[in-house]
């Protein structure tokens, strides 16, 4: 009979810690292999942490509301249930990782202790006085990633990491340090709750975006009558097959054709490298207020589904995120944003693009307006439109024409039937 | 009545009195134990003594060679009073090793002289002329060392059969000097015998001379000043015996597997050295090791006992007492509680032959094994640097190989003048993960040798300025000018 630590486990995607939101087992419980033990809330997702073997649960050595960094111990199982089967196999596979750095003379063996963390291995690229300083920060350097030139571990990336930020993740470049400001309000009369889970990886990433790109953004608004028909017609045949069609599907469509006309527009600059990355799919997220704050779905390859897949995921998407069952991966790799917060209302706003994407476009409230046609003043559905912009990699010029060539699409659904693939 | 102590080190070596200085820096109480000299083998019997032979025959060989190209008429022969060279020489080590002494009697080291045996994990016994005495320590640092491999036939008694130890005590010149052995070691001291007037024959069993502890092309070009300076060289030649004829030796070996004898008055050997693992009663107390006797550790170099740390010779190559030292200040700074671990990229070697060798970092071969296919190689001659024509030691060239796509340098291999003096920018760009342009744009001194580094960095990126390039390709394509 032994007992068995079950650990927070790599959840992949950059992953570096998550908030315990609620222990799904107490002490004293018998678990089933594979039995979800924990819910924990990364970045943007909560994900349930299963247990890898069988017992009976000794210890919670976490508690709800922490903060836990991944292969942190979580629980402490006996293991009883099931003595026969788990025990040697599964308890090598939490042994902390192997030792073995690159140039060490004799190998360490059984009975030489390990030296945690590992050295840099020989193909870290830091200088010794860096090395050092890992060290006696008891950072395992080779999980470092390096933002200098050619993968350059620096003294900066050492420092960061150290504030657990996972700052320098993959390309990132580094920046001048924000200063942490203390606000000292009267006392009394507020209330302090702390900065963490989904709320703070917002403020991260909107903070860290502001400091890499150079926004602009432009505005105009579109005739949207014809598309006001056309989605009608769609949403009534929509209810025959069970889904519900909204405007967000056609202004999809809309905007790849537009991009495919403005590669710009479905591109990135890989700062690292020094290079602008042009992208041959069409992965588009939306954004979508859930209880827990802004969360960005992602339709992936939204070019090669109908109005009818989209409308459906749209749901599927948005429904999972509002109930934070959403995973990590569906609110990954989206090449531009769709924004329709203006919906609820505001005519128009300049929201912050999704890096690295270069663009984001706004959607606001269909408003019926007096349009003067020459003779007279004619009722006509209008809709907003803006298009926030990265303006390192597009002129405002490119800007203009491409919004016009977006509502120019949005105003024809029936030429836009026609690009649709 | 046992002396305790926070950290006892055994072995004054180069690895061992460091260690014991450092951790006396700490604040820890530290003795260390020697059996035969302070500096160990390194300051009395190895390194120190050989340069400052070699440095002499140097000497010796320039006036003769090279003085009346500079105008010197020198009457008749240089003569050699090897005995006075002898003392010089013996002055040097003793200047060397009475500073260690001083060293650690400054940082307040306890200095014990005798002969160690662990009786148990924690206490050692001290054997000397004055009697047994007893040290218990919370750490030991286990520093003893090597000494010389021997071969059947021959036996190292510094009298018929010589080590490194009893050629280095010579005081007369033999005339004919047979060297079992063409590494490093046989071939530094049958240089400046050579040089001092022995007529010189290297055995080796090998096909070439420093197999695999240098860049062959370096390899190549002390090979070629040897066979000029008149040493002859026997490859896959297998020493089997000696017997003694009158005051010679006849020594017989094996070539082609055909017998033959070489007549010599004295018989170097020098194929190697082995840890010094099986004294101490290291095995008695359990201590791990590998089959080729070196004590096992980790990277902070603790043994599989964990009180018990190794460092240098005794615990895995390479053997140079450059990297003894660097671990002795590691463990030291590991016992006094610092979060420490062998990290070096690279222990750079240098090897006095005439010319110099030395390197840091990785052969072209170990490149590619660690995944860098795509390699620049540059190589840029003694031959079109200003200093080396100056002091009339052109032979040679310093060689840089970098990742081609990165220009990150990976290995630095040179031989030449006073090479062993230069290959430390070189380390120190290889630790610093430079780049070829970090060497190339760095501004070295005119006129020096170490324009070279400079120079052999841009030829590697196409545009040395004092050798005529082609526009440069991908791997080899370096420096077409001769070495």
């Amino acid at each position: 009979m032994g007992t068995t630590e079950v650990k927070l486990p790599d959840i992949g995607e950059g992953v570096t810690e998550g908030e315990v939101v609620k222990w799904l087992v107490a002490v004293g419980d018998t678990v089933e292999e594979d039995q979800p033990v924990v819910e924990v809330m990364t970045d943007k997702a909560t994900v349930e942490v299963p247990t890898p073997v069988a017992g009976t649960v000794k210890e919670l050595k976490v508690s709800e509301g922490d903060i836990v960094p991944i292969e942190s111990t979580m629980l402490i199982l006996e293991e009883g249930a099931s003595p026969a089967k788990a025990p040697a196999e599964k308890s090598q596979a939490t042994e902390p990782k192997a030792e073995a750095p690159a140039a060490a003379p004799s190998a360490a063996s059984a009975g030489i202790q390990s030296v945690e963390p590992p050295p840099a291995d020989i193909h870290v690229l830091a200088t010794p006085s860096t090395r050092r300083l890992a060290r006696e920060m008891n950072m395992n350097l080779n999980e470092v990633k390096g933002t200098g030139l050619a993968g350059r571990v620096t003294r900066e990336d050492v420092l960061s990491y150290a504030k657990g930020a996972g700052a320098t993740s993959a390309g990132a470049p580094s920046f001048a340090e924000i200063p942490k400001l203390a606000f000292s309000g009267s006392a009394g009369g507020e209330e302090r709750v702390a900065l963490r889970g989904i709320r703070r990886k917002i403020a991260e990433t909107m903070q860290q975006t502001k400091q890499i790109v150079p926004h602009f953004t432009i505005m105009d608004e579109a005739d949207v009558s014809k598309l006001v028909e056309t989605r009608t017609q769609a949403k009534a045949q929509g209810e025959k097959y069970g889904v519900k069609v909204t405007y967000l599907p056609f202004i999809m469509k809309a905007l790849i054709a537009t991009m495919r006309e403005f590669p710009m527009f479905n591109a990135s600059i890989d700062d690292a490298a020094g290079e602008i990355v042009y992208k041959k799919y069409f992965h588009i997220g939306f954004a979508a207020d859930t209880p827990n704050g802004l969360l960005v779905p992602v339709v992936k390859n939204a070019d090669q589904k109908n109005i009818l897949q989209i409308s459906k995921e749209i749901v599927d998407l948005s429904t999972n995120a509002r109930d934070g069952k959403i995973s990590r991966d569906d609110m990954t790799g989206s090449n531009i944003t769709i924004t329709n917060i203006g919906s609820v209302g505001g005519t128009y706003a300049t929201p912050i693009i999704n890096h690295p994407e270069v663009a984001i476009i706004g959607v606001y409230k269909i408003e019926t307006k007096p349009v003067w046609n020459g003779s007279e003043f004619v009722p006509t559905p209008k809709m907003n439109f803006t298009a926030t912009c990265d303006h390192r990699l597009i002129d405002g010029a490119v800007a203009a024409n491409f919004l016009k060539a977006l509502i120019s699409r949005i105003e024809n659904p029936t030429a836009l039937m026609l690009e649709m693939v | 009545m046992a002396q305790n102590f926070d950290v006892c080190v055994i072995g004054a070596g180069p690895g061992g009195y460091v260690a014991a200085i450092r951790a006396a820096q700490e604040g820890l109480a530290t003795c260390v134990i020697e059996r035969e000299y302070l500096g160990g083998v390194c300051l009395n019997v190895g390194c120190i003594p050989s340069k400052a032979m070699i440095s002499a025959s140097h000497f010796k060989h320039r006036v003769e060679h090279d003085a009346s190209e500079m105008g010197f008429e020198i009457k008749g022969d240089v003569k050699l009073n090897m005995k006075k060279l002898v003392a010089w020489k013996q002055s040097v080590c003793d200047k060397m090793s009475g500073g260690v002494g001083q060293l650690l009697k400054g940082n307040k080291v306890t200095t014990i002289m005798g002969e160690a045996t662990f009786k148990d994990s924690k206490t050692l016994e001290i054997k000397s002329s004055g009697g047994t005495e007893t040290v218990t320590a919370k750490n030991f640092i286990v520093a003893t060392g090597s000494r010389p491999i021997e071969i059947p036939g021959f036996k190292i008694d510094e009298k018929d059969v010589m080590s490194s130890t009893g050629a280095l005590a010579l005081d007369e010149v033999p005339k004919k000097l047979v060297v079992i052995g063409g590494g490093y070691i046989g071939l530094e001291i049958g240089s400046y015998l050579s040089k001092l007037g022995s007529e010189v024959e290297v055995l080796e069993a090998g096909k070439g001379l420093l197999a695999g502890v240098a860049d062959p092309d370096c390899v190549q070009v002390v090979q070629r000043k040897l066979k000029k300076n008149g040493v002859k060289l026997n490859f896959e030649a297998f020493a089997k015996s000696f017997k003694k004829t009158g005051k010679s030796y006849e020594v017989t070996f094996e070539k082609a597997g055909k017998s033959e004898t070489v007549q010599a008055d004295k018989i170097l050997l020098t194929v190697g050295r082995k840890p010094n693992s099986d004294q101490l009663n290291l095995k008695g107390i359990g201590l791990q090791m590998d089959k080729q006797g070196f004590v096992q550790v980790n990277s902070q170099r603790r043994t599989s006992i964990p009180h018990i740390f190794a460092i240098g010779d005794i615990c895995g190559q390479p053997m140079l007492a450059h990297k003894a030292s660097h671990e002795g200040v590691l463990v030291a700074e590991v016992i006094a509680g610092q979060n420490r671990a062998y990290d070096a990229k690279t222990v750079p070697a240098v090897i006095f032959t005439d010319p110099e060798i030395a390197s840091a970092g990785w052969t072209e071969e170990e490149c590619k094994q660690q995944g860098h296919e795509d390699l620049l190689i540059s190589k840029f001659p003694f031959a079109a640097n200003g200093r080396a024509v100056s002091i009339m030691e052109t032979d040679g060239f310093v060689k840089i190989i970098a990742d081609a796509k990165t220009h990150i340098v990976l290995g630095v291999h040179m031989v030449g003048p006073e090479v062993s003096n230069l290959i430390s920018e070189a380390a120190l760009a290889i630790e610093m993960s430079a780049r070829l342009e970090d060497l190339a744009l760095t501004i070295h001194p005119h006129p020096t040798l170490g324009e070279t580094v400079m120079e052999a960095a841009e030829a590697a990126l196409g545009h040395a300025i004092h050798i005529i390039q082609k526009p440069i390709g991908k791997s080899g394509a370096g420096a077409s000018a001769k070495p």
